[in-house]
């Protein structure tokens, strides 16, 4: 029986986020989601997730563990629109409210293999120093109202932002069909990734 | 025809004397180059770094050419400024650069310049601000009457760029 030749190739991650760096605050969690275009369809796997609160470590190094896993395959007939992860991490206020403390988001890489990446988390800014303090105050910082923002480039040359933290994710991908379609996607980037590892300081 | 996926991100720069930094970015790409899908210019959020002095903007990137030719490959240019609190905003750098050629992910950096007046605006722009632009955003990424200009360096623009080709092997074409 002879095989028809593919139209559609597969594209299957998993890993987790790892781990974060925010020397200013403390006992956060995340969540993160996959923003993706039009082509892509979601097959196996979940889209969405929310982590546990972690806590700073007491020794030196001030780690904040989340190890929570990624597994998703999606599907598509364009690599145009390929996913990307968008991660929010939230924490508590002074008053106990939890509020945004960084959004970042990074695209799934491409090629087969293990890929580590430490993406930079930023919040958006007040436009005044009075609506500072009163977001302050009332425990309401200014957040986007949808986190896929941050994965699209348009509509942010308005925003304001400060930078705030890390956070590092660990991926493995495999595709199929991909070359059989005709794409190159080029050689593995792994450079030797040792694996799961614990933060060791800002990266540079 | 062959096919060109560009995905990344423009990470963010450093090495800037300013710190509330922006960038606006375009690609540009000769004639036998299609854009298919994707936006071709685009202006990133305002950074303020609170840990460190490298601004993240973390903007993605995503287009998709197809193209009959190899000649005008896809250059990206920049311009970087800087936003102070009250709004006004002053240029920190021009640069450019192209697209890489061989498909994988790449990681660039991006050194820029800035043209320098007179010793008078030099002045004007240390204490009021401001200074000389291009008057054609071209010249950042052409050498044509380069020879006019006298310019000093600013900072980098860190880029992690992605590169898929389909069926550039149908046509003999290595990279």
């Amino acid at each position: 029986m002879m095989t028809a030749s593919p139209s559609v190739f597969l594209l299957m991650v998993n890993g987790q986020v790892e781990s974060a760096q925010f020397p200013e605050y403390d006992d956060l969690f995340c969540k993160y989601c996959f923003v993706y275009g039009q082509d892509w369809v979601p097959t196996a796997g979940l889209e969405e997730g929310i982590s546990q609160i972690t806590s700073k470590s007491q020794d030196v190094r001030q780690a904040l563990v989340w190890n929570l896993p990624i597994d998703v395959t999606f599907k598509s007939t364009n690599p145009y629109g390929w996913p990307q992860i968008v991660l929010s991490v939230y924490g508590p206020d002074v008053f106990g409210n939890d509020v945004v403390r960084g959004y970042g988001a990074v695209h799934v890489p491409f090629s087969p293999g293990r890929h580590k990446r430490t993406i930079p988390m930023f919040v958006p800014e007040s436009t005044s120093i009075l609506q500072k303090f009163t977001s302050w105050f009332m425990g309401r910082r200014p957040e986007y109202t949808d986190p896929k923002v941050v994965a699209q480039g348009e509509g942010r040359e308005v925003t304001r932002v400060r930078s705030q933290g890390f956070v590092t994710l660990l991926f493995n991908v495999v595709t199929k069909d991909m070359r059989k379609l005709g794409y190159d996607t080029g050689p593995a980037d792994t450079q030797g990734v040792s694996g799961p590892s614990p933060p060791q300081g800002f990266p540079q | 025809m062959a096919e060109v996926h560009v995905i990344g991100q423009i990470i963010g720069a450093s090495g800037f004397s300013e710190s509330s930094l922006f960038c606006k970015w375009g690609i540009h790409t000769g004639a036998a180059w299609k854009l298919l899908s994707g936006v071709q210019v685009g202006q990133t959020q305002v950074d303020t770094p609170q840990i460190g002095e490298m601004a993240y903007w973390s903007h993605p990137i995503d287009l998709h050419f197809a193209t009959k030719g190899l000649q005008g490959w896809p250059r990206l240019h920049f311009q970087v400024w800087s936003q102070d609190s009250f709004g006004r905003c002053q240029l920190a750098g021009y640069g450019f650069c192209h697209v890489p050629s061989s498909p994988g992910t790449h990681q660039l950096a991006c050194p820029t310049w800035r043209p320098l007046g007179s010793w008078q605006e030099q002045l004007a722009r240390a204490f009021v601000g401001g200074g000389p632009q291009l008057l054609h955003g071209d010249t950042i990424y052409s050498g044509a009457d380069r020879y006019r200009l006298h310019t000093a360096a600013g900072g980098t623009v860190h880029l992690e760029i992605s590169l898929l080709l389909r069926h550039f092997d149908r046509y003999g074409v290595e990279c």
